[in-house]
């Protein structure tokens, strides 16, 4: 009995070093920089190329999921809610000729896109929905990016328990893609809050984690290592992939 | 002559010439890969437990759930570990879905600490490791086959027809129920057999069906997905290739080992190797 004793010790003792080793080697800041070499080699492989499958209506998931963070509950995202959405505003500025700011009402007249697309989670899961809006391309055209311009930075009304600001990028070949869109319908529907209401991004060609939700405004820049924790967005700067097409 | 260290003897063989069997290329590809499959395997079952299912569809559907590892909340206890496969649901508690959390505890989660890279629950850096990894070992892949091309050793450890009728005496000899192999080159038929799958078909698929997990793939190579049944039907693919890698890594190790250990691992580490029986260094 003793001795079993001892060799379940010994087993749990190793398998509980496995973790140790694993772990320390997870955290070792100097392997980072080696652990994002991939990024650039997949950016140039897949990067932004072709269109995102097209779906049927019998495949829709009418119980759209709701992942990540928690829908705002600030008393100012709430209020405008309850009103739905008439005083939200989206202002996109930056890097822009003609910076520009859009209502609710505005958008949805210049809501052009219908598509039935799959929505991938980085989880591994994956759901089809009905998403409409405005094409992204149709937003810069508007604004008009100056040269210099080569991101969009999407400011969220969201913020996590730390009170980080949520927000993500996406680079301008991105934004112009014809599937890349600022949403506004889910499934025949105005997005509720819990899916990103008023205006969420939806990228159909890159992981989910990219569809900014709560889009509270747009900036377009030269870089966007300056802003927040420098990585491009909430989940990038939580050491997820700024290139999420894999 | 006698060398130090080589059992020429074992399992019957005698000694006969030492040869130069395995390049450097081969031997540095071999030794990377097989750490880029651990990690793989590793890093690949830390993404698992982020969605610790399976379906035979292509959306996520419960529907058509293969697998399914979870936890159950119990009165008064701690929280019961499930497998749900094929809709049988056994207890594994402390080994799958409530198990060792990687930082000394227990917690409800698919895969244990132990056999996860990194052991605790970090979706984004077992993403890391195991998009890093993929590189490498597609990069030693690609290695191999165009300098075992140029050398012209690769068509040696090909499959033929003329290896078929001899895989039957093969495999009785590995029995030890025949008393000399049949005579054959570098690679016996079965190793043949078994390389010819792993490094043709088995890796590639593994490859193709990860791939097809990328909306970025998918939308470039959309007919990979589809032929696949689907991403969800893709990533139960990919995890089944994985558990055939598993396999083949556990069958290979009983085989170095107990087909002359030192012999083996010598050929693999300096590149030399004695025959044995019946063993020559061609096709």
């Amino acid at each position: 009995m003793k001795r079993r004793l001892f060799v379940a010790a010994s087993i749990s003792a190793a398998l509980a070093g496995c973790a140790r080793v694993t772990n320390s080697l997870n955290d070792s800041t100097s392997l980072q920089g080696l652990l994002k070499v991939p990024d650039a080699l997949d950016r140039a492989l897949i990067g932004t190329r072709g269109m995102a499958k097209l779906y049927g209506e019998a495949d829709i998931d009418q119980n759209f999921p709701t992942n990540g963070l928690d829908t705002p509950s600030d008393p100012g995202y709430m209020g405008m809610a309850m009103g739905n959405f008439a005083t939200y505003r989206l202002p996109v500025s930056g890097l822009v000729d003609n910076p520009q700011t859009f209502t609710l009402a505005q958008l949805r007249a210049m809501a052009s896109l219908t598509e039935i697309t799959r929505h991938d989670c980085v989880e591994g899961w994956s759901v089809v929905g009905k998403f409409g809006g405005v094409p992204l391309a149709q937003v810069l055209a508007m604004v008009r990016p100056k040269r210099e311009a080569r991101y969009a930075i999407f400011y969220s009304f969201d913020r996590d328990q730390s009170g980080a600001q949520f927000y993500g990028s996406i680079d301008l070949v991105q934004a112009a893609h014809p599937q890349t869109m600022l949403q506004l319908d889910l499934n025949g529907k105005p997005l509720d809050p819990d899916h990103g209401a008023p205006v969420r991004l939806r990228i159909p060609t890159q992981l989910a984690y990219k569809s900014t939700k709560w889009v509270q405004r747009i900036e377009l820049a030269s870089t966007f290592k300056n802003v927040f924790g420098g990585q491009g967005g909430y989940w990038e700067d939580n050491g997820y992939e700024w290139y999420a097409g894999i | 002559m006698e060398r130090p260290g080589v059992r020429a003897s074992e399992r019957g063989q005698e000694a006969g010439p030492v040869v130069y069997r395995h390049s450097i290329t081969t031997r540095i590809t071999h030794w990377l890969t097989a750490l880029s499959i651990l990690v793989l395997v590793m890093s690949g079952l830390q993404i698992f437990n982020a969605a610790p299912y399976l379906d035979a569809s292509g959306l996520t559907n419960p529907a058509h759930r293969v697998l399914a590892i979870g936890a159950q909340q119990q009165p008064g206890g701690t929280p019961r570990g499930t497998v749900t496969l094929f809709g049988h649901t056994f207890t594994t508690t402390h080994v799958l879905g409530y198990t060792d959390d990687g930082m000394g505890g227990e917690a409800p989660r698919a895969f244990p600490g132990w056999l996860t890279f990194p052991g605790y629950q970090d979706l984004a850096g077992g993403r890391r490791w195991h998009f890093f990894f993929a590189w490498v070992m597609v990069l030693c892949g690609a290695a191999y086959l165009i300098v075992g091309a140029l050398r012209k050793d690769l068509p040696l450890i090909v499959l033929r027809p003329s290896d078929l009728p001899k895989m039957l005496p093969m495999q009785l000899y590995y029995f030890g129920l025949r008393k000399e192999p049949p005579p054959h080159g570098k690679y016996n038929p079965l190793q043949k057999a078994g390389y010819t799958v792993v490094i043709f078909v088995l890796a590639p698929f593994l490859i193709l069906t990860g791939l097809a997990l990328s909306p970025g793939v998918d939308a470039i190579a959309g007919p990979l997905t589809t032929v696949l049944g689907g991403r969800q039907f893709a990533r139960t693919w990919h995890f089944l290739a994985m558990l055939a890698i598993i396999a083949f890594a556990f069958g290979h190790v009983f085989l170095v080992v107990s087909t002359g250990f030192f012999n083996n691992m010598r050929s693999m580490i300096a590149g030399t190797y004695r025959l044995g029986k019946n063993e020559g260094t061609g096709p």
